[in-house]
């Protein structure tokens, strides 16, 4: 017997406990109420976003500030190619990204996503000091984990004897109205998708941020690794603004209890492409 | 009154996997494998990467199982307008998910009905956010 059927037979049952007597209305909870307010009719809660161009600090440079959604890879990097690049892997790393099964990706064990891989989760931009030539940019991160990227924008150069971090070291310019961000010194824990794609610590790679209106930002980045891969491929995505949103915590290791619950396939497992 | 935990093939076609979350979905949970169930909250857990909640339910020999179900993450479900309040231990729910694979007592809650028909936590609509 199947496991459904099984499920069926055995478990038409009767209710326990005594339904509590409750005030709402039938239909969604109310807001304000103390349920909460979802509201299922409009339930993404995004705040419009005027079609607008792009800001710029008073000194006329781009301000890339805000809280942003997306910009870089969670499933699949090559989702993200555009057109005329291709993602060849050396034999060792194509080993390797066939060895990683879902539940060993750091991500879910609650360690950072490194560069490019974003989380679904908002992250802000900001610059020090607020106004004028900044000398450092920050992204803070909401998920996953909670952490920040540094990107110096005072003119310094890479250190010569970097320890391998997660984030590596990050230095940045304008060229026009974009944003060029420069990153060397990795460490190769982090994978650049669910599907587990894989790196070494030779790993580079060089952003390309351009705020095109105000509730877009583009990146294009371009993962240089002749560690792991035959040629520098280039990937493109588009974060959004989420105006109204702040920050909020999300301690993703405080009860975790997905890996040890992860025995299934994978999304590159599946016949179907990547949704 | 009946409460049931039986498999939901209705839904089949109309639950969609969540897009993005910080793990791999599918993995944990089988989306072909849609699951019913109703039955009183014993535990409310507002915590990260995923709200949980236990629900006891009890099968037709009357033996009570507990249930472990997983929401989105609080921050999410945040901005979507619910809180640690929208569920309270004692409350007697209806949830449609999709179970486990490793035959744990888990599922991940798509939609909870709360014993009057008001709906929380639906969250399918919301793929990015997930």
């Amino acid at each position: 017997m199947s496991e459904g059927r099984r499920i069926r037979a055995a478990l038409v049952v009767l209710a326990i406990g005594a339904a509590p007597v409750l005030a709402q209305p039938t239909g969604v909870a109310e807001a304000g109420s103390d349920r909460g307010g979802g509201n299922l009719s409009d339930p993404l809660i995004v705040p419009e976003v005027p079609d607008a161009p792009a800001p710029r600090l008073p000194d006329g440079t781009p301000d890339l500030s805000g809280l942003w959604l997306g910009g870089g890879p969670n499933r699949d990097i090559s989702q993200g190619l555009l057109p005329g690049e291709e993602i060849v892997l050396l034999a060792e790393a194509a080993r390797v990204m066939a060895s990683r099964r879902p539940q060993d990706d750091p991500e879910a064990h609650c360690l950072p996503t490194g560069v490019p891989r974003v989380a679904p989760y908002p992250w802000r931009i900001v610059q020090m000091p607020a106004y004028g030539k900044a000398t450092h940019l920050y992204f803070l991160f909401e998920g996953n984990i909670h952490s920040y990227r540094q990107i110096f924008m005072d003119g310094r150069e890479h250190p010569e004897d970097l320890d391998p971090t997660w984030y590596g070291h990050s230095i940045g310019r304008w060229e026009g109205d974009t944003l060029v961000i420069d990153t060397v010194g990795f460490n190769d824990r982090f994978w650049f998708d669910f599907h587990g794609h894989p790196h070494t610590e030779q790993l580079r790679t060089i952003e390309r941020y351009t705020r095109t209106r105000l509730g877009t930002l583009d990146n294009e980045v371009t993962i240089i690794d002749p560690g792991a891969y035959a040629k520098p491929f280039t990937v493109k995505y588009t974060a959004t603004l989420r105006p109204g949103w702040e920050l909020m915590e999300y301690i993703c290791n405080e009860n975790n209890q997905d890996v040890g619950h992860m025995i299934g396939p994978g999304y590159r497992d599946l016949a179907q492409p990547s949704p | 009154m009946r409460a049931a935990v039986i498999p939901a093939l209705s839904l089949l076609l109309s639950h969609s996997v969540p897009a993005a979350a910080h793990h791999t979905f599918i993995a944990q949970y089988d989306p072909q494998r849609p699951v019913s169930m109703t039955g009183v909250v014993t535990r409310v857990e507002w915590t990260n990467p995923h709200a949980r909640f236990y629900l006891d339910v009890a099968d037709e020999s009357g033996a009570v199982v507990n249930w472990n179900l997983e929401l989105a993450s609080p921050n999410v479900l945040r901005r979507y307008g619910w809180t640690g309040k929208s569920l309270q231990p004692g409350d007697r729910v209806s949830v449609d998910g999709s179970l486990a694979r490793d035959g744990s007592k888990m599922a991940n809650a798509l939609s909870v009905t709360l014993s009057d028909g008001s709906k929380i936590f639906a969250r399918e609509s919301a793929p990015a956010l997930q």
